[in-house]
């Protein structure tokens, strides 16, 4: 990484010399496994709690999904009958398991879920399963997010380190006000403009899709560039931003430390500046930001939604909005679900390895 | 006031302030400015004038390809999104307010119970749920919209609202007013509100910042109600007929610039007052 030396790892197994003064040594003495223990017991609690949340939300929704699925049945020549008959409805209703009381329904789902990871038919391809659409749909999401959230995330840190560092330079200022004009707008804004200019005007690059339609998906050379300039606009749209907002926030970061104590000293005590840059300030820059990667994630795949519909490009975000539109609710409860585990289950493998690179970490509480 | 020296002292504030309140003041004058450009016709009737026309002394915009007067219609578009933004920023604040002093004054249980429930609603993805939650009731009008947009907004006004709390609560005169037995009810009331003016307004032009930016997401995809034509609505309609394919680039730029504007308005307004009250922020940011 780029701050030099590993930070020293906590022995997690001695916690000797790490509890603090203060802290009580029931039965679970050891600080890091009782951090482990409550961040696991609030990642289960979340997750239970969003999950149900999203649960209701769907039941709760005005309009009834069997009527969609029968007007859907109808637009393909499927089912002529505009007369809906009490068979047809308890048998779709049984299908989708929409039967029995809402707490049936409920825990129905969570079985399901849980033991199968079934969320039922979809309505977009029926009888296809919602959860084959989405295993089909996830790649080209991660694939978008992962890049633009890593070399945005990256690229900002190692920028602002710069820009904090160098503050009182012309072009340091110039970048920060560049970076402050881009925080201030959505990502699907710069992803129009982009759209605007690249594909629509100059035609330099393809405006929807993820690779050209006349070629199969295979491990070619050809078809990876192909998909590689389908990708360019839809993740740059969202790298700008993130490089523009995690500049900022390193930024602020380093002026703090700048004034710190240990910093002069270490410069009083000769410590080359390169070395105060790499060692001292920029280590205690990018570890919070790791932490922020977190927290920041859950924006991203709400942005990432958009941008995958502006671009049509064949993601979760895009499967979402096209089952939305035709009250498909299995597909579209299958991708809220997984993107709310996505998340959360990141921010917990966040903040499981935080006390392992950040000492300062598990004793918060 | 602290209104008057925030403006004097404030030129990020200055500048967001005149340019919201420019485009606050253009959208009361719509009615005026749209019957002064095109007379008695409904902006939105199809085929009123000839399709596509280039900006001239009539049409300053140009017209669409539906035949309509482009200008006009940005003109009745602007106070739909500023209405809903700004009404979605109240609500978002009302609520994040009691649930950001709730927490902050209490504090204990209450007060982690809270925080764990905001925290949710920021890391979790929201806007999925604001998506289908606006495709399944079409027909919503400013209000119910702006109340959909404002359940998922108040997290961040919650934040702000609760960390200023805080700080207040542990200041000497409420600890007095405390310790002579002053009800809850008078401390927040007389002691702790007035001091929070600011930072509610700074929650306030968040929320509206965040619910803008929903707000516009899902009617420039089209996923907004159809009944009303706002700014986000003309671009996706714009894009929908491939306005610059065809060189008519300003039917979809006007828009746009507008957006920009409301955007670094509001921005910049939450972004001066924040400076101003947290002078620690200066320089930093």
């Amino acid at each position: 990484m780029v701050a030099g030396n590993p930070a020293p790892a906590v022995p997690a197994n001695d916690p000797q010399d790490t509890t603090p003064v203060g802290v009580k040594r029931g039965k679970l003495g050891n600080p890091t496994l009782r951090y482990i223990l409550r961040r696991l017991g609030l990642y289960l609690i979340t997750l239970w709690g969003s999950l149900s949340a999203s649960f209701l939300f769907f039941r709760m929704l005005p309009g009834d999904p069997i009527s969609g699925i029968i007007s859907q049945l109808q637009t393909r020549g499927q089912y002529t009958s505009f007369e809906r008959s009490e068979d047809m409805v308890e048998h779709y209703q049984r299908e989708f398991g929409l039967h029995g009381s809402l707490f049936e329904q409920y825990v129905r789902y969570f079985q399901r879920v849980l033991t199968d990871f079934d969320f039922g038919p979809s309505v977009l391809s029926y009888p296809t399963p919602a959860t084959d659409l989405i295993l089909r749909a996830l790649p080209w999401t991660i694939y978008l997010i992962g890049v633009s959230t890593i070399v945005g995330w990256f690229l900002g840190i190692v920028l602002g380190t710069l820009v904090g560092w160098k503050r009182r330079t012309k072009w340091a200022e110039w970048i920060t006000n560049g970076a402050l004009g881009l925080s201030h707008l959505p990502a699907y804004f710069v992803a129009l403009i982009l759209l605007i200019f690249f594909a629509y005007r100059f035609r330099l690059l393809p405006s929807n899709g993820a690779y050209d339609s006349s070629m199969n998906p295979s491990w070619s050379l050809e078809f990876g560039v192909s998909v590689v300039r389908y990708s360019v606009l839809p993740i740059l749209a969202t790298i700008v931003v993130a490089i523009a907002n995690w500049m900022l926030s390193t930024r602020a970061l380093v002026v703090s430390i700048l004034g710190e104590d240990f910093l002069t000293f270490a410069n009083a005590k000769g410590v080359t500046p390169r070395r105060l840059l790499t060692n001292y300030v920029m280590r205690n820059a990018w570890l919070p930001q790791i932490a922020a990667l977190g927290m920041a994630l859950g924006g991203v795949v709400s942005g990432n939604v958009l941008i995958e519909r502006l671009f049509r490009y064949p993601g979760v975000g895009n499967l979402l909005v096209d089952s939305v539109i035709i009250k498909d609710v299995n597909t579209a409860m299958a991708v809220v679900t997984l993107l709310i585990v996505m998340v959360l289950t990141f921010n917990l493998i966040i903040d499981l390895i935080m006390p392992l690179i950040d000492p300062r970490v598990k004793f918060e509480s | 006031m602290f209104l008057t020296r925030l403006y004097r002292e404030s030129g990020k504030f200055r500048t967001g302030l005149l340019i919201t309140l420019g485009l606050i003041v253009l959208a009361l004058l719509s009615p005026i400015l749209v019957q002064w450009r095109i007379g008695d016709v409904d902006p939105l009737k199809a085929g009123a004038f000839p399709i596509f026309a280039d900006p001239d002394g009539t049409h300053w915009l140009g017209t669409d390809r539906f035949g309509r007067d482009v200008l006009s219609l940005v003109l009745i578009a602007l106070p739909v999104s500023l209405t809903v933004a700004f009404l979605a920023g109240i609500i978002s604040t009302f609520i994040g307010v009691v649930i950001g002093f709730v927490s902050g004054y209490k504090g204990g249980k209450v007060d982690s119970v809270l925080r764990t429930i905001t925290d949710m609603f920021i890391v979790i993805p929201t806007l999925p749920l604001v998506i289908i939650l606006a495709a399944n009731t079409r027909s919503l009008g400013s209000v119910r919209l702006a109340m959909v947009l404002a359940f998922f907004s108040w997290p961040v006004a919650a934040r702000v609202i609760r960390s200023q709390v805080m700080s207040l609560r542990e200041r000497p005169y409420v600890e007095l007013a405390e310790l002579s037995d002053q009800p809850d009810r008078e401390i927040i009331f007389g002691e702790i509100l007035p001091n929070m003016a600011p930072f509610v307004a700074i929650g306030f032009a968040q929320a509206s910042v965040g619910s803008a930016f929903a707000l516009v997401g899902l009617t420039v995809l089209g996923l907004g109600p159809s009944s009303q034509m706002d700014l986000g609505r003309l671009i996706s309609e714009a894009l929908g007929y491939g306005v610059i394919s065809l060189g008519k680039e300003i039917i979809f730029i006007a828009p746009v610039v507008l957006l920009i504007l409301l955007f670094y308005g509001l921005a910049l307004i939450s972004q001066g007052m924040e400076e101003f009250f947290n002078p620690r922020l200066k320089g930093s940011a």
